[in-house]
C-alpha cells in the first residue's frame, strides 16, 4: 500500500465523518481513521526506525482500542444513538468540508514550508483533516460527537507531525498521544458532569455557566 | 562573603519564614518571625556595607530566559535598607498585633504573602534583566492583593483590593511597554547603561516608566487606589506597603534613568510640578479624614509628591548639566524615601496599636488616649513631628535640600515649574503640620468621645519595641546628617553621571562649603532647640503642684461634657472645606428654640471618586457591547479559533504570493 492511497483514505473518512448523524458510525469512523494514520508512517517506509514504530504501534493501540473502549463506555452511560438537530446541517457540512479541503489544498502549495520536506499529499491531508475537526467541533451539539471532531483535529495535527517524524525526537510524538488521551478524558470528565447537572448531553447547556 | 550572596540568603530566609506557619508542628508563627527578622538583619547589614563600601557586588545566572544578572550597587542598597528595616520590624510587631492562630484571622496566609512580599521585593532591586524584574514586580503586586485582602470578609476590603488590582495590572502594563522599549533600545532584556548619543526613544521610555511607576507611587491622577487598599490592610502590612512598595515605584523610575544616556529637560520640569500637585493634593485630602489610616495613606501620597519632586529636579539637574540641582534633587529625594520609610512605618504602627486597643479607625471616637496609652503616644510623637518636617526630625532635613535645590533652581532660570514646586513644597509643609496636629490632638488629648477608649492600655514590647527603635531613628536621621552626606553621594554619583555631590570633597569648592557651613549651623540650631525642650520639660516636669484635671475645655459652660471639645473636623473645617470633594450638609437655624438639627459632612477623594471612577464606569458600560462576543456556547468559541486559524494561513498565503 502507497502511503498516498491511505491519506486519500483518510480524506474519505473525514467526508463520511462530516455526512454521519449516529454516533456510533462516527465513533466507528474515528477509530478507522486512527488506525490508518498509525499505518502511514510504516506505509512511508519508516518502519525501520525502531522508535518511529513504536510510535506507530501505540498510536494504533490507543486510537483502535482505548478511545473506542472510554466512547463506548460513555456511550452506554449517556443513552443517545444520534446526532438529532446540529448547528450546521449534514449536506451544508459535506459543502464546507468539501471547500475546506480545495482550500487545504491551494492552500498547502502557497505555505512557506521547510525546504526538503517531501512534497507529498500529507500537508493538504493533515490541513483539511484539521479543518474538518474544527467543523465537527463547532457544528454538532452533542458532547460525544464534539470529543469525535477533537480527535479528528488531532489527527490533523498528527498528520503535520509525520512531515518531520524522521528528525521530531520521539518525545514530541509521545506528547501528541498524551495530550489526545487526557482530551478524551477531560471530555469525558465534562460529558458526565453535564449529564448529572443538565440530565441530557447537550452542550448548549453549558451556556448556563458563563458569568 | 559578597553582599549579595548574603542578600539573597536574607530572601531564602524570608522565603522559609513564609511557609512555616503551614509547617504542622508550628502554630504561633514565632520560629518564622524569627527566621524572617533573621533574614532582615542580614539583608539590612549587607545593604549597609554595600553603601558604606561603595563596591558592587554581582552573582550571574543562566535562566532558560537567558543571562541574568543579580547586583546589589548603591541604588539597590538605599532602597533594601529601607525595605529590610520595615520589614524585620513589621514581622516582630505582627506577632502580637496579628497572632498567627487567629480564629477568622487569616493569620498564616497573611504571613505566607507577607513573607513573599519582602522576597519579591528583595529581588526585585537586585534583578538587572527587564524580563525576570516584571516576574519580580508581578509576585509583588500579587502578594501585596492579598495582603490587602486579609480581611475579605468585609465587602469594603474586597472593594479595596479588587482596585488595587486593577490598578496595579494596568500599571504593569505600561511598565511593560517602557521595559519592551528598553529591550529594544539595548538590543537585549539585561540592564546595561547605554553609552553613545541620545535618541528619541529614551523620551517615551522614560514617560511610559513615569506613568506606570506611577501608578505604584501613587502619582496624581493615579492615586486612586492607594487610601482604601492601604486602609483595608493590617497596619503592619499598610507600614511595609506605603514606606516599601511605593517607593518599588520611585527606585523603578531611577533605575530606568541611570540606565538612559539623557534624561529630557522638559521631563524633569513635568515630574517637578506633579510631584508638586500631587503633595498638595495628598496633604490637603490627608486634612479632611476622619479614618486615621486613610489619612496617613493620603499622607503617604504627599511624601511620595516630595520624592518625585526631588526626582524632577535631579532630571532637570541632569538634563541641563548643574550638578548642583541633580545632587541636590536626587539627594534630598533619596533621604526622604528612607525618612519617609522610617517616620510612615512608625506612624501605621502606631496606628495599628491605637486599631489594637479601640477596635475602631475613625478619629472623632477617640480622644484623652495621652493617658491612658501614655508610651504610644510618646514614640507618636517624633513621628508627628518628622512629618510634618519640623527640626530637628529627619523630614526636616530632606526637605530642607529641596528647598536649597528649588532656589539653586529659581536662580538657575528654569523658573515655571521650579516656582510652582517651591509653592507647593510650601504648602505642603504647613498643611502636613495641621493635618497631624489634627491627628495628634484629636486622638491623643482631649476627653474621650466614646466608650470605645474605655478599656485602653498601651502595647507589649513587641508592639513597642520596633516603634521605639523606629522612634530613635527619627531623631538620630536629623542630627547625623553629615556623615550620611558621604554616602549619599555614592547613590547620586549612579543616577547623575555627571561629578556631583553634596560632600565638601565632590561638589565645586565654594557651594559645597556653603551647604556644609549651613548644615552645620542648622545643626547647632537643633541642639539649641533640643536642649531648650529638655530643660522645658525638666522645668515642667520639676514643679510639684499639680492642677486637678478639669474637662478639656468647657467654654465657660457649667456643664460641660466630651461632645463639647473640639472634633477633627471642626479643627480642619476652615482648610477643608476648599477642598473639592468635600460637602457639607446642614441646616440653618432659625428659630429662638430650635429643636434637634443635623449635620453632614462627606468627604469623597475628588479625582480618585470625582472623576477617575466614573470615567472608568462609563468606559466599562461602553465596552459591554463585547460581551455579545461571549455567548457561552463552546462551538462559538472554537469557531473564533478556527476564523483566526484561517486568518492566519490566508496572510501567510497572501504574504507569499505579493511581498516576497
Amino acid at each position: 500500500m502507497s502511503p498516498d492511497f491511505l491519506i486519500a483514505l483518510t480524506m474519505l473518512t473525514n467526508f463520511t465523518l462530516v455526512a454521519t448523524s449516529r454516533v456510533n458510525k462516527a465513533i466507528q469512523l474515528v477509530v478507522v481513521q486512527g488506525i490508518l494514520l498509525g499505518l502511514i508512517p510504516i506505509a512511508m517506509g519508516l518502519g525501520r526506525h525502531l522508535h518511529i514504530l513504536f510510535m506507530a504501534l501505540s498510536a494504533i493501540a490507543v486510537k483502535g482500542w482505548l478511545i473506542p473502549f472510554l466512547f463506548r463506555r460513555a456511550l452506554r452511560e449517556v443513552h443517545i444513538r444520534r446526532e438529532v438537530d446540529p448547528y450546521v446541517g449534514y449536506t451544508m457540512s459535506l459543502l464546507l468540508c468539501a471547500l475546506g479541503t480545495g482550500l487545504s489544498l491551494v492552500l498547502a502549495h502557497g505555505l512557506p514550508l521547510k525546504p526538503g520536506t517531501s512534497p507529498t499529499f500529507l500537508v493538504p491531508a493533515a490541513l483539511a483533516t484539521l479543518f474538518t475537526g474544527f467543523l465537527l467541533l463547532v457544528s454538532r451539539r452533542k458532547a460525544l460527537t464534539q470529543v469525535a471532531g477533537y480527535l479528528v483535529l488531532e489527527n490533523g495535527i498528527y498528520l503535520f507531525g509525520l512531515l518531520l517524524v524522521e528528525e521530531m525526537p520521539i518525545l514530541v510524538e509521545t506528547g501528541i498521544l498524551l495530550d489526545l488521551f487526557v482530551g478524551v478524558f477531560v471530555m469525558g470528565i465534562v460529558i458526565n458532569h453535564i449529564r448529572s447537572a443538565f440530565d441530557s448531553t447537550d452542550t448548549r447547556h453549558l451556556a448556563e455557566l458563563k458569568d | 562573603m559578597p553582599d549579595i550572596t548574603l542578600i539573597l540568603l536574607a530572601a531564602g530566609c524570608w522565603m522559609v519564614a513564609a511557609v512555616l506557619p503551614f509547617v504542622p508542628p508550628v502554630k504561633e508563627g514565632r520560629l518564622s518571625t524569627v527566621v524572617g527578622a533573621l533574614g532582615s538583619l542580614l539583608a539590612f547589614v549587607a545593604a549597609l556595607h554595600a553603601l558604606l563600601s561603595g563596591h558592587a557586588s554581582h552573582v550571574d545566572l543562566r535562566l532558560w530566559l537567558g543571562p541574568v544578572r543579580l547586583e546589589v550597587d548603591a541604588l539597590s542598597a538605599a532602597f533594601l535598607l529601607p525595605l529590610h528595616l520595615v520589614a524585620g520590624l513589621g514581622i516582630v510587631f505582627g506577632l502580637e498585633y496579628w497572632p498567627a492562630n487567629l480564629a477568622k484571622g487569616f493569620g498564616r496566609s497573611l504571613r505566607f504573602y507577607f513573607g513573599l512580599l519582602v522576597t519579591a521585593i528583595t529581588l526585585l532591586f537586585l534583578l538587572r534583566n527587564g524580563l525576570v524584574f516584571l516576574m519580580a514586580w508581578e509576585a509583588m503586586a500579587v502578594s501585596a492583593f492579598f495582603l490587602v485582602a486579609t480581611e475579605h470578609h468585609h465587602p469594603e476590603v474586597r472593594h479595596a483590593s479588587w482596585i488595587y488590582l486593577v490598578c496595579t495590572h494596568t500599571g504593569t502594563l505600561i511598565i511593560t511597554a517602557s521595559i519592551i522599549l528598553l529591550a529594544h533600545r539595548m538590543g537585549g532584556f539585561p540592564w546595561l547603561p547605554i553609552s553613545g548619543a541620545a535618541e528619541d526613544l529614551d523620551g517615551w521610555i522614560l514617560l511610559l516608566a513615569v506613568l506606570g511607576f506611577g501608578f505604584k507611587a501613587g502619582l496624581l491622577p493615579l492615586h486612586f487606589w492607594l487610601p482604601a487598599a492601604h486602609a483595608s490592610s493590617p497596619s503592619h502590612v499598610s507600614a511595609i506597603l506605603s514606606s516599601v512598595m511605593l517607593k518599588t515605584g520611585v527606585y523603578g523610575v531611577l533605575r530606568v534613568s541611570s540606565l538612559l544616556p539623557t534624561v529630557p529637560a522638559w521631563l524633569g520640569g513635568a515630574l517637578l510640578a506633579l510631584g508638586g500637585l500631587s503633595a498638595v493634593y495628598g496633604v490637603w485630602n490627608a486634612l479632611a479624614q476622619r479614618d486615621y489610616k486613610r489619612l496617613l495613606a493620603y499622607s503617604s501620597i504627599e511624601n511620595l509628591g516630595i520624592i518625585a519632586m526631588g526626582i524632577g529636579l535631579g532630571w532637570t539637574g541632569r538634563a541641563t548639566e548643574s550638578p548642583i540641582l541633580a545632587a541636590l534633587g536626587f539627594g534630598g529625594a533619596i533621604f526622604h524615601v528612607w525618612n519617609h520609610a522610617i517616620f510612615k512605618s512608625l506612624l501605621f504602627f502606631g496606628s495599628g496599636s491605637l486599631l489594637h486597643a479601640t477596635g475602631t479607625r475613625d478619629m472623632e471616637a477617640l480622644g484623652g488616649l495621652a493617658a491612658r496609652m501614655p508610651r504610644t503616644a510618646l514614640l507618636l510623637f517624633p513621628a508627628v513631628l518628622a512629618v510634618s518636617a519640623l527640626p530637628p526630625f529627619n523630614g526636616f532635613l530632606s526637605e530642607w535640600f529641596l528647598y536649597r535645590g528649588l532656589f539653586a533652581s529659581l536662580k538657575g532660570g528654569y523658573p515655571w515649574s521650579a516656582g510652582l514646586a517651591l509653592l507647593a513644597l510650601v504648602l505642603t509643609g504647613g498643611l502636613a503640620a495641621v493635618a497631624f496636629a489634627r491627628f495628634y490632638g484629636t486622638v491623643f488629648l482631649g476627653s474621650p468621645r466614646s466608650s470605645a477608649v474605655d478599656h485602653t492600655h498601651d502595647p507589649s514590647a513587641l508592639m513597642l519595641g520596633p516603634m521605639a527603635l523606629l522612634a530613635g531613628l527619627t531623631l538620630a536621621m536629623g542630627l547625623l546628617i553629615l556623615p550620611l552626606l558621604p554616602v549619599l553621594d555614592c547613590i547620586i554619583g549612579l543616577l547623575a553621571p555627571s561629578p556631583g555631590g553634596l560632600s565638601a570633597g565632590s561638589l565645586a569648592a565654594p557651594l559645597a562649603s556653603i551647604l556644609g557651613r549651613d548644615l552645620r549651623l542648622l545643626l547647632v540650631l537643633e541642639g539649641l532647640l533640643l536642649a531648650l525642650g529638655g530643660l522645658g520639660l525638666a522645668w515642667l516636669g520639676g514643679r510639684k503642684v499639680r492642677a486637678k484635671a478639669p474637662p478639656t475645655w468647657d467654654c465657660g459652660y457649667a456643664a460641660p461634657t466630651a461632645r463639647m471639645q473640639y472634633t477633627g473636623s471642626s479643627f480642619a473645617d476652615g482648610w477643608a472645606l476648599a477642598l473639592p470633594g468635600v460637602t457639607r450638609r446642614v441646616r440653618t437655624i432659625r428659630r429662638l428654640f430650635p429643636g434637634p438639627q443635623t449635620f453632614r459632612l462627606k468627604v469623597v477623594d475628588a479625582v480618585g471618586d470625582g472623576m477617575v471612577v466614573p470615567w472608568f464606569g462609563r468606559l466599562a458600560a461602553r465596552l459591554l457591547r463585547f460581551r455579545r462576543l461571549q455567548p457561552g456556547f463552546l462551538a462559538l468559541y472554537i469557531l473564533y479559533l478556527l476564523l483566526a486559524l484561517l486568518a492566519v494561513f490566508l496572510w501567510l498565503l497572501v504574504r507569499g504570493r505579493f511581498l516576497a
